[in-house]
């Protein structure tokens, strides 16, 4: 009992050292020099079952801050702390703490749903700008948080925009969901199992699988005997699509499917092969030819590679921020909250342009996976196929 | 040591590292490309030479020509040892109790954060400790009364706006009534059966909290969650104050952890102790002492699960939203790690384990996408190097293979 | 009828690879009474070591046929060494402490493992080069691909090798004397750590087959693959009676048909529920499994 009390005792105190000299020495550092550049975390999940589209989120603030260091000028040099919330609430918050302990002034974070929503309240008690690139459900930024901004579009929208593709352009009476019991993907099929009956198509059915499950083949089997017009896929990254995809062709399921933003990945077509061609899914309206895009694709391919499905938004909430903090002279939390709804520019993804409750707007088109590549097929705002 | 031991040891470090490489190689080398092998011969040196670089010092330890240095070392040792049994247990108590009572003014928040988690971990250590350190019943879905617990409480909350204090009592019930529900089928498996069917247990109740959309609102989990109030005086007379500030947090959960320490402690020291013991020891023996094993073993499970449920209140009021994430298997196998690591059946072992293995991934937050290699490492390292744990719990009595 | 066939050829392909990872965890369980955690990750292991070697077979031109059998040998003898030299590592010096200080080493190792195929391979998926077997045909209105028939002849063959060589064989009579008395069987010469290490070989081959089989019928493999599939087989293997060969096989089997069929009938997101639910109750009725033999009071 006592040795062990010693051995607590111990620890405790160097507990005490490792936490507490280490803050000390954080205030030192600041007091001998104010605002030694910008620092932003990222916080996205870095190992587990996401861990593809954490990195590419991390990667993609990494370019954005390649690409602006050189114009922040006295108010630089930037610097990217990435922290791993594993899509875990717990780890997500405690990684959040950490940021606020390292003195980060903006987040760009995180991926899950379940991770954003926990970690943003330390991050804006904290005056912290958080700025989601991926979390697409409607209350990360209808609960009123004063520093939340979100750069990729809203799952409510892309409902819309699925089930008007399903009726004007694919003519569908019948519709049938599967979707891996996610926030964000039953969200999303639960929003379009919602207005497919207003918009005429009769819902055949809405299956679950679970996430890391790689055998669909009985769910499959339920599709291919209700025969429905769509098929409607749900789920929460490509990893799992990929198997979907190759199982839906060797049942010989010949119905057309449709997908969402999360599928977006050039993995798919490498994984799934010639079972993703002729795959639709929904996706914000990325110009490819912009230049904008095309300084991001450079840079992001010239680093880490193929830009995944999040990339592009993660690379434009970097910089939608830093343009603020330069607007703002400073990094000070309210005035750049006020500079970041200033913010117009054409980046990456879409003309960034933040709304007054921090959303961004979607625009959701389908593309069409074709020749191994995603192609733009159709705009849902005109009813229009994309010219070639 | 002999030229032969010697000899033996460099042997064995050749051989392993011929075989490490062997392993290593494929993964790395083989490309369609073609065949490569520097960067895994980079990786190979590198942990060739320190591995290398540990064996010679141990030799050398071996050899007595570090005594030098050792021994003033290990004299200091017990003279330390020596000035510490001196010091009576009370006084450490309190420096340990001074301690954590300061922690939260001499730290930064993130710190705070990892106390209040190495704090709810003890809980749960705790009271996993009480079925499977002391009454010896291997469980693998303990972090189902977690779950249970801190459901209640965010249901409770959520639509009758009952406060934590009150919530508190019922999550620790509720859980109890799981703890039996689950415990009853499981009474005539021994050994590993019972892992396993108290592992499917976990996973039933994750999966029902993560598709009774209409209970649960199952992923999406439940927003909005009271954080606990204190009645205090304020400028506009007696109110009930939200306490949301992470000291404050802290503060709760080490008085929940200290309640839970002199629980275990009480529950550890009395008859019922005593009968866990027994049925750990020699089921068949303790039934013809008179032990009713049915009834110790519910008791256990329900003991355990309350300890639990208590933790998951809290995490729901910290925390202010749950979902079925934070419930998996592995959380349930990391507690249990605690448990085994600290020394089952030890109060003071279990705080250590949960101390190592919830602060140790912080700590190496620092090593980036390597922490939770290193934490594997470091994870079986400590089983190897600690066998019976980081604190062995002292048994009661003498066992009959100790006379021997 | 056409559903029910087609939902009979998904049970047993899923079965089958259930039975071939539940071996592996029956059969160290049956020898040193382990439930070996690290087991799924050899499994992972066996799948990545399936496309670095196909992919480079095949980009050196040989033909399918070739590449996915030198793949396969190879594969396992790779998975052999790598559970032989985690048993050396992690297992064999604690062979005398508490069973569960050898269950928390080898859970250490299972996250060691799986971080460190992590760290080599990347945290994205890696695809399997092309269909190697494709096409199929139609029986009774359930569509059979041959990759299902592959999957379902390597692992008949596998497990009729296995019986022959735990029955017949003077290796597997010493594999069954070492797990009934280890002190009696060295006794009579059996070197036993030899044995258990063989165990392990025997074991990882089988769950390596498994992963090069699963990530070529799904396409891709990841690093954290063998979580899942390691707690089904771990279930099959109690379910059909832990320690028992012939149990882990009807096991895979069965737990492999109840998520199938549950998915396909009653409901697919509670099926998992189900596989649990019959699991616990055929425990309730038969507390040592379906094939188990009686065990003696063993303690944690």
């Amino acid at each position: 009992m006592k040795r062990a009390l010693t051995l607590i005792s111990t620890l405790l105190l160097v507990a005490f050292m490792a936490f507490g000299c280490g803050g000390e020495k954080k205030d030192e550092k600041k007091a001998e020099a104010p605002k030694a550049g910008i620092k932003i975390g990222t916080l996205s999940p870095l190992t587990g079952q996401y861990a593809a589209d954490g990195n590419d989120i991390k990667n993609g603030v990494l370019a954005a801050v390649e690409v602006m260091n050189a114009e922040m000028g006295p108010l630089g040099p930037v610097t990217v702390q990435a922290e791993d919330d594993a899509c875990d609430p717990r780890q997500a918050v405690a990684a959040a703490n950490k940021l606020i302990s390292e003195k980060v002034t903006a987040v760009v974070g995180a991926y899950c749903s379940s991770a954003t929503i926990p970690a943003s309240e330390p991050l804006m008690a904290a005056k912290i700008l958080m700025i989601t690139p991926a979390s697409t459900n409607e209350k990360v930024t209808e609960s009123g948080l004063k520093y939340m901004f979100r750069t990729c579009g809203r799952d409510d929208d892309q409902s819309k925009a699925a089930v008007k593709f399903a009726v004007e352009h694919l003519k569908a009476k019948t519709i049938y969901l599967v979707d891996d019991k996610t926030t964000y993907s039953q969200g999303l099929a639960d929003s379009v199992e919602k207005l497919a009956p207003g918009a005429g198509i009769k819902v055949l059915g809405h299956e679950h699988v679970n996430q890391g499950d790689k055998d669909y083949s009985a769910v499959l089997t339920k599709v291919k005997a209700a025969k429905p017009d769509v098929f409607y896929v749900s789920l929460q990254n490509s990893a799992s699509a990929a198997p979907m995809l190759i199982q839906v062709a060797r049942l010989g399921i010949k119905t057309k499917i449709l997908a969402q933003d999360a599928v977006y990945h050039p993995q798919l077509m490498e994984l799934a092969k010639d079972a993703a061609e002729g795959v639709y899914l929904t996706f914000g309206y990325t110009d490819k030819e912009t230049p904008a895009y095309k300084q991001f694709y450079d840079t992001y391919k010239a680093k880490f590679g193929e830009p995944g499905a999040y990339s592009a938004y993660a690379y434009d909430s970097a910089l939608a921020y830093l343009k603020a903090v330069k607007a703002a002279g400073g990094t000070d939390a309210d005035k750049v909250n006020a500079e970041m709804r200033k913010v117009d520019f054409a980046g990456a993804s879409k003309q960034i342009k933040y709304k007054e409750n921090g959303d961004s707007g979607s625009n959701y088109v389908i593309q069409v996976v074709k020749g191994g590549k995603f192609e733009n097929f159709w705009n849902p705002e005109n009813g229009q196929l994309f010219s070639k | 040591m002999t030229i032969r031991e010697s000899k033996k040891l460099w042997l064995g470090y050749g051989l392993a590292m011929v075989w490490f490489y062997v392993l290593l190689w494929p993964l790395l080398g083989i490309k369609p490309e073609g065949l490569e092998f520097a960067s895994s011969f980079a990786i190979w040196a590198k942990v060739a030479v320190s591995a290398g670089i540990l064996l010679a010092l141990y030799q050398i330890k071996r050899g007595g020509w570090l005594d030098f240095a050792l021994r003033p070392a290990q004299a200091l040792r017990e003279t330390a040892a020596s000035a510490t049994a001196k010091v009576p247990t009370w006084i450490w108590l309190v420096l340990v109790a001074a301690g954590a009572l300061a922690f939260p003014f001499v730290t930064e928040r993130y710190a705070h954060d990892v106390a209040i988690s190495v704090l709810v971990y003890i809980c749960l250590g705790l009271g996993l400790n009480v079925v499977v350190g002391m009454a010896g019943l291997l469980d693998l879905g303990y972090i189902a009364f977690y779950g249970v617990g801190a459901y209640t409480y965010a249901l409770l909350s959520v639509h009758y706006g009952l406060s934590f204090w009150l919530s508190l009592p019922i999550a620790g019930c509720f859980s109890a009534i799981a703890g039996c529900f689950i415990g009853y089928p499981t009474l005539r498996m021994r050994g590993d059966y019972l892992a396993i069917v108290t592992l499917g247990f976990g996973e039933i109740v994750r999966i029902v909290l993560n598709n009774w959309m209409s209970l649960t609102n199952g992923p999406n989990g439940i927003l909005g969650i009271q954080p606990p109030g204190v009645y205090w005086w304020t400028d506009v007379g007696f109110k009930v104050i939200p306490l949301t500030g992470l000291e404050q947090f802290y503060y709760i959960i080490l008085g929940l952890a200290v309640f839970t320490v002199v629980a275990v402690y009480r529950i550890n020291t009395s008859r019922i102790g005593r009968a866990f013991e027994a049925v750990r020891e020699d089921q068949t023996a303790a039934e013809l002492m008179g032990v009713n094993t049915l009834r110790i073993k519910l008791l256990a499970y329900a003991m355990g699960a309350v300890f639990g449920g208590l933790a998951g209140a809290f995490f729901a009021a910290r925390m202010r939203f749950i979902s079925p994430e934070s419930f998996t298997f592995i959380e349930s196998a990391m507690v249990l790690a605690m448990v085994v690591l600290g020394g089952m059946g030890s109060i003071p072992g279990v705080i250590l384990g949960s101390l190592a293995l919830i602060a140790l991934p912080e700590v190496f937050r620092g090593f980036e996408l390597y922490r939770m290699l290193v934490f594997g490492g470091v994870m079986a390292i400590m089983m190897l190097v600690r066998p019976k744990g980081l604190w062995p719990a002292k048994r009661m009595g003498v066992r009959s293979e100790e006379k021997e | 009828m056409e559903f029910f066939f087609q939902q009979l050829v998904n049970g047993i392909t899923l079965g089958g690879v259930y039975a071939l990872v539940a071996l592996g965890y029956t059969m160290v369980y049956g020898i040193i009474q382990l439930i070996n955690f690290a087991h799924g990750e050899i499994y992972a292991a066996g799948g990545y070591m399936g496309v670095i070697l196909i992919s480079w077979l095949v980009s050196q031109g040989y033909p399918p046929f070739v590449c996915l059998s030198v793949a396969l040998v190879l594969a396992m003898g790779y998975c052999a060494l790598l559970a032989m030299a985690v048993e050396k590592l992690a297992y064999k010096p604690l062979r005398n402490s508490s069973r569960l200080s050898v269950l928390l080493s080898a859970l250490g190792m299972s996250i060691f493992l799986q971080n460190g195929l992590m760290l080599t391979q990347g945290v994205y998926d890696r695809a399997y080069p092309g269909e190697m077997v494709q096409g199929g045909f139609e029986i009774g209105g359930a569509v059979v691909s041959y990759m299902q028939v592959v999957i379902v002849g390597i692992t008949a063959f596998l497990l009729i090798a296995l019986n022959v060589l735990v029955f017949k064989t003077r290796i597997g009579k010493a594999m069954r004397a070492t797990a009934q008395d280890k002190t009696m069987s060295a006794l009579v010469g059996i070197n036993s750590s030899r044995i258990i290490s063989l165990t392990f070989a025997i074991g990882a081959g089988l769950a390596c087959a498994a992963g090069i089989m699963v990530g070529m019928y799904y396409g891709s493999v990841r690093y954290d693959m063998g979580f899942v599939p390691g707690i089904k087989a771990f279930s099959a293997a109690v379910l059909g009676g832990i320690g028992n060969i012939t149990g882990a096989m009807l096991g895979g089997l069965i737990i492999g048909m109840i998520e199938v069929f549950a998915a396909g009938y009653i409901s697919s997101e509670y099926k998992d529920v189900f596989a649990f639910i019959i699991l616990i109750a055929v425990l309730y009725f038969m507390p040592t499994g379906i094939m188990g033999e009686n065990v003696d009071d063993t303690r944690v």
